[in-house]
């Protein structure tokens, strides 16, 4: 199935933008929320192909989004992909969860918007989380 | 010291008494006859006369023979009233003190002191034999526990046999103490120890900033540990543990600032590296040729910056021991590829010639690719830093025994030999490169660091003058993939990129 909507859930603006402009100009169909709240909600209102999910959020980390998603029982998205992007180093407890439920945990200041775009390439077309994927 | 003279004086005691009692001995009887002679002679002899001579001969003798018999058997009832003591029985007899002045003259001082110190090298021997605690005595013992500073000693197993109350030590179910030190290299002490055992008789060293307990967690100390090593003795090896929580917590603080503000300066160059990515793409057919070279020198300095911010948050990661990287099957060439085109950009921007000639063939290696590739970049940057204007820089890999070895050689200024030794080191700047080149000091601390926490190598040949040689060796998969699997690698096969999370694997090295 290959990706074609995407979430964003990005607080920080020029960030935020950059992605979505770069994503846009690729063909993907994007969508951008800035809090924590709203991303969770729109996550779960609408089903998207990936989301794209910051760590450090207003009103709810990225964190608490990925484990009411992903964390219960039941997966509520599952045909979707996760990609987590941070700058902030997690403690090696808080990472291990997210990467237990992400499809990636990547560090924002590595992945400019052509690397972003690869690395959505290359989950395209395989199984969702947690998937079994060659480095990027 | 007094105990090297002992021998010659105690054995030099006994005759020199000996001797000096026989001339009493000899000139009191002499005095006595001579009195008798003279008495004798001045008075004639009556019956009742020479009864008192007689008698007066009985009584003189007598009391001189008691005297003498006295302080001849003196010294020797003082030894076995002192080996009766050391022995452990009822003392029967009251015990000589070896300070008092008239045994300092004679010289039994030092017999009695010996007999003293036998004793004390019996108890240590006896112990050790049992497997009991080198004990200091009681008031020793207990000076130690009011210390801040932690003791320890080791005997030749590295069994600890005497701790101090300061000392960070854990006790198992099997009452076996272990050390509580965090060393950098889990194994540092064990290494020291195994290096002294094959060339050292004595040896000391030195760790400084060493924790008991990892970052965060509570009552955490830092010692400055100093070791000592004499071999054969029965503490072969004594630990000397320096709290000196209060002044490295301080650092500790600034090493939390230093990884909080690097991580603050990522959100900036998050829009600048992606921004500079996005226009370029977006204005490539409109550049003039020499604005496309203004944006090249963009992104690669943006590239460095980003490069730079990573060292020092490995950096304050792995000083506050938070460095860990998550090993899996990878090959050297894709390691390369994430650097691929920032380097050759690099190399282009400041006319460097890089040749990269990785064989296709090469076996995998066990790697953690974002941190790899951080260390290969630092390397490259370093020949470029230190190479001159068109020169050649050429990066290999080879298969090396267990290892793959990856060479990045460079025909730059080269590096004497005193400089090649100190090259790890943290902050460590040659003279020439402080004057000369740009940097910060903590590259090739780091890599180093990474290149240690794959089970590898890193190492270098330089010629003053001619260019430098750095070369990582790290392990083929296949050699340690079963230790890899034990540590439970569950993360396998997660895409990584940058700065990915990066898993202990202390139990990889075994």
């Amino acid at each position: 199935m290959a990706i074609h909507s995407i979430l964003v859930i990005e607080d920080d603006r020029f960030i935020g933008e950059m992605y979505v402009r770069s994503l846009k100009k690729a063909g993907y169909e994007v969508d951008w929320v800035v809090d924590g709240n709203d991303g969770l909600i729109t996550a779960r209102n609408k089903q998207y192909d990936a989301i794209l999910l910051d760590v450090m959020l207003p009103e709810r980390r990225g964190g608490e989004i990925l484990e009411a998603l992903r964390g219960g029982s039941e997966d509520l998205i599952p045909n979707s992909r996760v990609i987590v992007l941070t700058n902030f180093e997690q403690d090696d407890e808080s990472r291990m969860a997210m990467q237990q439920n992400a499809d990636a945990y990547l560090i924002k200041a590595e992945i400019t918007p052509k690397r972003l775009i690869s690395v959505l390439q290359q989950l395209d077309g395989t199984a969702p989380a947690p998937i079994d994927q060659p480095q990027v | 010291m007094e105990v090297n003279k002992t021998p010659r004086q105690a054995s030099q005691f006994w005759p020199s008494f000996y001797k000096k009692t026989i001339i009493i001995v000899a000139v009191t009887q002499l005095g006595v006859t001579l009195l008798v002679a003279g008495l004798m002679a001045a008075t004639g002899v009556g019956a009742l006369a020479l009864l008192i001579i007689v008698g007066a001969l009985f009584a003189t003798s007598l009391i001189a023979n008691i005297i003498i018999v006295h302080m001849i058997s003196r010294p020797t009832k003082d030894l076995i009233a002192a080996i009766i003591h050391v022995s452990g029985e009822k003392p029967a007899l009251p015990l000589p003190n070896s300070n008092s002045p008239a045994y300092a003259k004679s010289g039994l001082h030092d017999a009695l002191q010996t007999i003293y110190e036998l004793s004390t090298h019996q108890d240590d021997s006896t112990d050790t034999a049992s497997d009991e605690s080198t004990t200091p005595s009681s008031a020793v013992a207990a000076a130690l526990d009011l210390t801040n500073c932690g003791f320890v000693a080791m005997d030749s197993n590295r069994a600890i046999t005497y701790v101090n109350k300061a000392a960070p030590i854990h006790i198992d179910t099997n009452g076996v103490r272990t050390l509580d030190l965090l060393f950098n290299d889990h194994n540092d002490l064990n290494k020291w120890l195994d290096s002294c055992e094959e060339v050292s008789v004595h040896a000391e060293h030195v760790w400084t900033r060493v924790p008991d307990r990892l970052p965060n967690e509570e009552n955490r100390r830092l010692f400055d540990v100093m070791a000592s090593y004499n071999k054969g003795s029965a503490a072969e090896t004594v630990l000397t543990l320096i709290d000196r929580t209060d002044v490295y917590s301080v650092d500790e603080e600034s090493l939390d600032f230093i990884a909080f503000a690097a991580h603050e300066l990522r959100g900036p160059i998050t829009v600048i590296r992606g921004y500079l990515d996005v226009l370029n793409d977006e204005l490539d057919s409109v550049l003039q040729d020499d604005q496309h070279e203004l944006f090249r020198r963009l992104i690669v300095s943006s590239n460095r910056l980003s490069g730079y911010i990573n060292n020092i948050l490995n950096t304050s990661r792995y000083d506050r021991r938070h460095l860990k990287v998550h090993l899996i099957e990878d090959s050297i060439g894709g390691i390369y590829d994430v650097i691929s085109d920032d380097m050759k950009m690099r190399a282009t921007a400041q006319n460097r010639l890089l040749a990269v000639q990785i064989p296709a063939g090469l076996p995998t290696i066990a790697a953690d690719r974002a941190s790899l590739s951080e260390v290969l970049g630092n390397l490259i940057d370093n020949a470029i830093k230190y190479s001159n204007e068109g020169g050649a820089i050429n990066v290999t890999a080879a298969v090396n025994g267990n290892f793959v070895d990856v060479s990045v050689e460079d025909h730059g200024i080269g590096m004497p030999e005193s400089v090649v030794s100190q090259l790890f080191q943290k902050f460590y700047r040659s003279h020439r490169s402080r004057e000369t080149v740009a940097g910060t000091g903590i590259g090739l601390y780091i890599s180093k660091a990474i290149v240690e926490s794959h089970g590898g190598t890193i190492s270098v040949r330089s010629e003053d003058g001619r260019g430098s040689t750095f070369t990582v060796s790290i392990p083929i998969y296949s050699t340690v993939a079963d230790k890899l699997r034990a540590g439970n690698n569950s993360n396998e096969g997660m895409i990584k990129e940058g700065q990915g999370w990066i898993k202990n694997h202390s139990m990889y090295r075994g």
